[in-house]
Formats: C-alpha cells, structure tokens, sequence
C-alpha cells in the first residue's frame, strides 16, 4: 500500500477534479486524515479527457448557480492553486438551426437573465461574427454569454493536487476501490487492489466508474457510464473565440489556447465501462462531416488526434452530491454526466459540506443521492447536457 | 539527363520555376536548406528535418491551404507557396526575439499569473504564439474534395516498400485479390495486385461492422479524396525512419535526418550543405556517407566505428569521431558548428559545419499496429517497440500481421517476411523458411548515453520536442515534482502532442525519463498511439461518413 496510515477520516474514490477539489476542501476544514485512491494515472479519467468548456447557461437555476461560483473559482485559479489553468471567458454560443430550437434557446435565455446573467440572443448574421467561415443558411440563430469560457484541464489538475497534497493529503495512484465493507450500517472499511483501508466515510467520485463502486457497495443506481469521443486538429493561428455547441447532434468545438479544434458529436456507444475507450471510424467521419457541414473553410484542416472517456449520466441530467441515506457513510460526489469539470470547484464543496455534516444549499430533489426512490415524477430535469 | 517540363510557382512575391515531379522542398533548397517556418512558442526558425512528411519544419501555405508538408507536396502550375508563423519572413521574424530574451524558455504552466488584472492581456499575447498556419482561405468547393474511394479485398497490404511489394505479390500469385497502399509513389504496377499509390493509411480499427469483414482502414488520397477499405486480413509493411537525436539546437536548420538527407541526394538537384556531420555507425551511415560523398567532413558515433565505415570515410577524408556524443549545435539561423564531447567526460572537439545528419538509429513506424491494438514488445538493444510476432508474422490481433522493418526483420530478409505474411494471412502453408525477427539495435553503444548526456552544462534551449517547443528543462522540471512516467510527463508538458505525434520526441525522452525516474524505459510507459497516423484532412473523413456504418458490438 502506497499510503502511510491504515485508517482515514475520509476516502475519496478518483482522483479527478471532483475527487482532489473535494479533498482540498476537506482538508482546507481540518477534517483529519484524508487519502486519494484512483486506478489510474493522475487525469487518465475525465478530468483528463475533456474538451475544457466552462459554462453557466443551463435550463436551471440550481445549475447555474454553481457553474457561476465555479467559474469564479477558476478566474482565481491562478492565485489561489499556483497553476495557470488558461481559462479564457470567450463565450459559449449555442447554435439554433430552426425556429423551434431557437425557442427551446429562448427558454434557457429567460431562465439564465433571470439569474443576473447577460445572455443574449443572437440573429443569424450575429452568429456569423462569431465563426468565422460558418456555412450561409447553417443557422437561425443562436444564444450567447460571453462570460462562459474554456480552460486547460491538466494544469487545473496539478494545481489541486499539488493543493491538496501540502495540506497533507494522500493520494494513491494505481489502485482500484474494489469493494466496500459496512458495520453496524454504517461504511467501516474501503477494499482496494492494495488492500483494504479502515475509514468511516467513502467519498465516490469515480466518475464513469462510479456506478460499478456504488454497486460493489451495495447500493442500485441509475448511473450509466456513456462513452464519448473527441478529437483535436492541427494547430491553427487563433481565429474562433467561443465555445460552439449544437443541442441537435451534440456538437462542441473551440479552439484551445494552442491552436487546436477540439470537440465532439454525439456517436451511440453501449453503455458501461467494459470495452473500454477506443475510437471509432464512425466518430471520426460524423464530426468530421459535422464540422465540415457547418464550418466548411475546415475541410482541408487535418485530424491530428482523436480519444475518448466516460460520462457518468444520471436520468435527470443532475449530479447526484451527498450522503446516500441507505448507507451512512457512503457519499456521492458523482453523476456529472460529462460536465463535471464545469461544476467541480461548486459541487465539491457541498460534497465536502456532506462529509462534515453540515447543511448545503443543495435541493435534495435535485441533487441527493435519495432522490430516484420516489420516481422521476414531479421532479425538475436539467436538459441541456450536451456532447 | 533528359529536362522535365517546368512547373511555374510563386513562393511569397518571387516567380519560381521547377522540373515537374519535384516537391516543394526540393523546388526550394539551394546552396542552403531555407528556413520556411518559425516555432511555436519560441519562434526559433525552422527548416526541414525529417523529410518524410511528419515534422514541423517545412509547414508552408499552399493556395491558401494551411500546414503543408512542402517535402511532401508536388510543385504545380501556377501554386501559390506562402510562409507562416513568421514576420516578415522566418528568416528575420519579430517574434523571434522571444527566443533570446528567454534563453531558458518560458514557464507558461507557471508564469504569466501576477498581476491578476493583466490575464487578458497575457493570453492574448500567448494564444498568438500557438498554431502554425492561418484557417485556409477557403472551403472545399463540391470538386475540391473527391469522391471516396471504397474498397474491399482479401488481403490489404500497407506500405510498398520490399515486405509489402512482395507480401502483395505473393497473395495475386496465390490467386486472391490484393490491395496495396503507399504514402509515396509505390512499388510500380504489380501483376494482380490493385495499387494505390500516394495513399496514407491512418485509422485501422478492428471492430467492422459486417460479420466476415473485420478490419476497417480509413486513409486518404494526395488530392484530399476519403479511401475506406474492409478486409479480412491486414499485412502492416509501413517500414521504418530515421531518429532525432537530443542535444542542445538540435532543431536548428541544417539538422536533418538521414531521411532528408538522402532524399534530397535523389530528388533536388544539389544538396543545400558542404560540410556535413554524419552522425552514426551502422549501414544507415555508411549509405549517408556514400551519398554525401566530398560533401561529408565527420563521422561522430556513440560507440565503435565499424572497419567497413572507417574505410569508406579514410577514402573520403573524413573525420572520425568514435565514442563521442553530440551536445551543442552552435549557430542560429543555421548550423555553422558542433561540438562533439568523448564519451567519459573526455575533451570536446569543435568541428566546423553546416549540416549535422542524423544516421545512428531507426525506428520502426508502428502506429498502425499499436492502433489496433497488436502487442508491442521492448527491444532493449535498439530501445524500441516491435510487435510480438509469431515466424510467420502474426500479431497477436488475429488476422493482422507485420512484414519487413517494422516487424524488426533486416533488409535482407524483409521480402521473405512479406511472402511469409501473405501466405499466413491466406491460410496456406509456408513456402520458403520462417523469417527472424531481430533485434537491429547496436550492442550497447547507448548504454550510460542519457545518463551522460543530462549532466553537460546547458547554456541554450534543449529542445526535447520540436512541434512543441517543450524543452529538457520542463522533463526534468516535471520529474522534479513527482509527475512520474510519459503519459502523465506528457500531459504536463505538452511533448509528443505536436504535429509528428511524438515520432521524433517520445524515443528519447522515453529514455531521459528512465534516467530520472531511475527505471527501465518499458516502466515508464508509453504514449497511447491514437487515431490518425498522421494529420487526416476533415474533408476526406466527411465524405466517408456515409459509408463507414457502425460498429459491431462484440
């Protein structure tokens, strides 16, 4: 076992953004002994798989409210972790090819003003001024707020390392959380791949791997692991400021503070972990045709590279953040269906609020591990995942 | 000779002329190797290194076509050849000063924070120092991009080098349909066999989506057409090519591989150097040294020169530098010097030059067969990673195989690996003796090298990635903090995200890693070898969108 005590206050399952900014957190409140484990590489997950998009412009409010605060957290990154995260707020610009789905943009647009946010609406020569080179007739329109924004994901996940580590944190790289033991109802002890570690609190922010650790601890949950791919192009000179994304197809693409597109499309995988994270032909060839489509001054641009990672879905498109009632103990930070870079600085603080037993601001019918026992009737639904 | 006709072309506002059939590179080089691009964070001027169309050092912008590989590209009438990344030109680039005003580079992981109010402007100034080429001019008109070219054949073979013309060969001689691909000009026509040359092979994946068909090969064609082919069976012959090597200016015009080096001495009409640095011990530099001729000055190797080398370099007048490393190209706009330190800590030798050609290793080009996911084994002699192979060439994918240099098997015997292969591939017995894969590395003359190498006093930029402008300082900068093995040191620094993909990056860093991590090279790890091979155009993959289907769900 690389880590140095055999018991822990707390055990956090995945060192990814949510997982190391949950422990930051933790140990920034004096909660005792916190340890780390991930079965991977640091940012071999998600958190190192993304495409970086930050954004605040969601169907609801409680979402919104922590993309706000976590784009707070990352203006300060550079500060506060030491690391420059090149987290630069040139827009999010959502793409409406008919007058239908500038409407549903409508909505959002109400709901996000509401919030204090400047999001405008945008007329289809407005999009234009915002891609350069996009097809004529590709859209109608499309909603804008310039303070959304795109960030480097690695240097982010060094930061909160590094963090996390000088407050005397322990992080142990290349073990797998295996199974869960309980006493009294009550978690007692973490089984990993090296050994089983003595802890009364479990932190799960595993990420796509999440469901298959509730599991093995006992507990049903509506997570599916969804795989997505990515790919990035040949550096260009900067030219696109925004993050462009399309509700129809999934769509994302910007351009990265090195010249790079990269972004995604949808592309059905079957769910689960099991296979793994190839590639496919076919995603290459429907962002490929996507891009090209939409932005046809692309086409002689090269692939450079394509990946792909694990979405953690949930049924209602929330997170699931805190303690599961049926297994004290056991707290989820988890569920993030993609997004979770964009909310980890916000959503990580309730999770450490949980740990410690304190009250969040979080609607338990939004956000709380209990909340699929009663069904998904009467409960709101956050839609604007996306990729 | 008989003259070609000339293909008029404008590079910047100058009216140039060159033979048909030459590339750009070569339509270009002169008395000296032009510089035609500047970095991306440095803004260090950059000229061709690899000649075989992965580095950075020859992007240029063809009719509004951003990143073209000019060694790559065939001159046509009327082309318009642009230089980017540079102001005015890259050979007197404002940008440039960054270089000299950072001689230990610029820590943008760390830096640039404070003060807080100035972020904007820090990114902005940082953000223009990325990319290489401007978005193109335009789009593809309906004609600009072709119509794909979609395939089927029992046996795809690859790569037309002697493995894979052979491997073709023997499958129409057994009298099933073959296809061979070839990024360059191809074997020539072979009997029976369908092939297509100027062809990159760049995505095989081994999940089709048919029953019997079980691979699926996407590429691209010179003129940006999608080529898809399913087959059956895959015979990977994509060969081999010639190391960087790390020392400090490594990445200075004049530097170049033995690729480039040699294929200049074939395709341009004089070689843009007079006095040459060899670099190398083995065939590879005795074929170099023959080339070059009166034109090569020194011979430097890590270990033993071999009597064969040393007596083709006495009849030449050459200079032998045995048990020596490379530490410094002197020179900025060019090389003009090296210095050559024995190994041992012993005396350094400053000798005159103007190109240093790097002779002493090749790699196999494997991609493909990682991609597929076929396993790789370590060769500890040439340090590298060849496919696991059974005598007939089998990879442990179940109809995939490996063929000729990439395969590990020696020139001699690379055709019989082909023949070998396609007869595996077929299912019929074997008709000539099993081929034996070796190990073609040199006994031992890297043994301590790195460890050697790290401790020389640094007064420039040693640059360990070229594409990226990541630097040794940032390797051992990172090891430093504990980021341990090269997907995470890769991460964290950028090497091996660049244009090549780490081809002439990842061999040695793979090796300075060990030294700092203090374990063997297999246990630092390797970088996933992702889709494309190289740089596919997006407008060749949309117009396979149609025909490429799902997958199958095993």
């Amino acid at each position: 076992m690389t880590l140095e005590r055999d018991r822990y206050r707390v055990v956090i399952v995945g060192a990814g953004i949510v997982g190391l900014y949950t422990a930051y957190h933790l140990a920034r409140a004096g909660a005792g002994p916190i340890a780390v484990v991930d079965r991977g590489f640091l940012s071999s997950g998600g958190s190192g798989r993304n495409g970086g998009g930050i954004r605040q412009q969601w169907e609801t409010r409680s979402t919104i409210r922590l993309a706000r605060e976590s784009i707070a957290a990352y203006r300060r990154f550079g500060s506060e972790f030491g690391y420059n995260i090149w987290f630069r707020q040139g827009g999010y610009l959502f793409l409406a090819e008919t007058p239908a789905e500038l409407d549903r943009l409508r909505a959002v647009h109400d709901v996000v003003v509401a919030e204090g946010l400047p999001s405008r609406l945008l007329s289809e020569g407005e999009v234009g001024a915002h891609v350069e080179g996009i097809a004529p007739g590709a859209v109608v329109g499309g909603a804008y707020l310039g303070s959304d924004g795109t960030l480097y994901p690695f240097p982010a996940v060094w930061g909160v390392y590094e963090a996390a580590r000088s407050l005397g944190v322990e992080v142990a790289l290349g073990v797998e959380a295996r199974g869960v033991s309980s006493e009294n109802g009550r978690v007692s002890r973490l089984v990993t791949s090296d050994g089983s570690i003595a802890t009364d609190t479990i932190v799960n922010a595993a990420g796509g791997w999440s469901a298959d650790l509730s599991r093995r601890a006992g507990l049903d949950v509506p997570n599916v692991a969804s795989r997505h791919e990515i790919l990035a192009t040949e550096p260009l000179k900067p030219f696109l400021d925004p993050m462009v994304v399309r509700r129809s197809d999934g769509l994302y693409f910007s351009q990265t503070m090195r010249g790079e597109i990269v972004g995604g499309v949808t592309v059905p995988h079957p769910p689960g972990t099991a296979r793994g994270v190839p590639s496919s032909p076919r995603f290459l060839t429907s962002m490929a045709r996507a891009l090209v489509t939409l932005v046809p001054r692309l086409a002689s641009v090269g692939v450079l590279r394509a990946w792909a990672g694990f979405y953690d879905d949930t049924p209602d498109g929330f997170p699931i953040v805190g303690e599961d009632p049926r297994l004290p103990g056991f707290v989820h930070a988890n569920g993030f269906g993609g997004h979770g870079f964009m909310l980890a600085p916000a959503a990580s603080r309730r999770v450490a609020q949980s740990v410690l037993g304190e009250a969040t601001d979080l609607d338990p019918r939004e956000f709380g591990p209990g909340r699929f026992a009663a069904g998904p009737a009467g409960r709101a639904v956050e839609g604007l995942q996306l990729g | 000779m008989a003259s070609r006709p000339l293909r008029r072309f404008r590079f910047g506002r100058a009216l140039r002329a060159s033979e048909e059939g030459r590339t750009i590179l070569e339509a270009l080089v002169g008395e000296r190797l032009p510089a035609l691009v500047r970095s991306v964070r440095y803004h260090r001027p950059r000229a061709a290194f690899c000649g075989v169309g992965f580095c950075t050092g020859c992007l240029v912008r063809v009719n509004g076509r951003p990143n073209v590989r000019a060694c790559r590209q065939a001159v046509r009438e009327g082309d318009r050849v642009a230089t980017e990344n540079s102001w005015p030109s890259p050979r007197f680039d404002v940008l440039g000063a960054l270089d000299a005003l950072f001689p230990r580079g610029i820590d943008t992981l760390h830096g640039f924070r404070r003060p807080a109010f100035a972020t904007r402007t820090y990114q902005r100034v940082v953000r223009r120092l990325a990319g290489y080429g401007r978005l193109p001019d335009h789009g593809a008109p309906a004609a600009g991009i072709r119509p794909p070219t979609v395939l089927r054949a029992r046996v795809v073979i690859v790569g037309g080098g002697r493995a894979g013309a052979a491997a073709a060969a023997r499958v129409a001689a057994l009298g099933e349909p073959a296809l061979l691909l070839d990024r360059g000009p191809g074997p020539g026509p072979i009997p029976g066999v369908e092939v297509l040359p100027s062809t990159t092979a760049t995505v095989l994946s081994a999940a089709g989506p048919g029953g019997g068909d079980q691979f699926t090969l996407l590429g691209y064609s010179a003129e940006d057409a999608g080529v898809l082919v399913r087959a059956p069976a895959v015979i990977v012959a994509t060969g081999s090519y010639d190391a960087s090597l790390l020392f400090e200016g490594n990445d200075r015009p004049g530097v170049m591989t033995a690729d480039l080096a040699l294929g200049l001495a074939r395709g341009a009409r004089s070689l843009p150097f007079r006095r040459a640095v060899v670099v190398g011990s083995g065939p590879r530099a005795l074929e170099v040294l023959s080339a070059l001729g009166p034109r090569a000055c020194a011979v430097s190797a890590p270990g033993g020169i071999p009597p064969e080398l040393v007596r083709r370099a006495s009849e030449l007048g050459v200079s032998l530098f045995p048990r020596s490393m490379v530490v410094r190209a002197r020179g900025r706009s060019r090389v003009r010097s090296v210095e050559l330190r024995r190994r041992g800590s012993g005396p350094t030798d400053l000798v005159p030059c103007d190109a240093i050609v790097l002779a002493h290793r090749r790699l196999p080009h494997h991609p493909l067969l990682f991609q597929a996911g076929a396993t790789m084994v370590w060769r500890p002699l040439s340090r590298g990673y060849y496919p696991a192979l059974d005598p007939s060439g089998r990879t442990s994918v179940p109809a995939l195989f490996a063929a000729g240099s990439v395969a590990g098997v020696a020139p001699a015997e690379a055709a019989a690996s082909g023949v070998a292969a396609a007869e595996a591939a077929l299912g019929r017995p074997r008709s000539g003796p099993p081929s034996t894969p070796v190990d073609p590395g040199n006994s031992g003359e890297y043994d301590g090298y790195f460890e050697e190498l790290l401790t020389q006093p640094r007064r420039g930029k040693w640059v360990a990635c070229a594409c990226e402008d990541v630097l040794l300082d940032e390797l051992e900068a990172a090891s430093g903090r504990g980021y341990r093995g090269l997907e995470v040191v890769k991460r964290y620094t950028g090497l091996g995200t660049g244009l090549c993909q780490g081809r002439y990056c990842v061999p040695d860093a793979l090796s300075v890693l060990s030294v700092l991590e203090h374990r063997a090279p297999p246990e630092v790890g390797y970088l996933t070898q992702r889709p494309p091979v190289v740089p596919t155009p997006l407008g060749s993959l949309a117009r396979l969108h149609d025909e490429v289907g799902g997958e199958v769900v095993p």
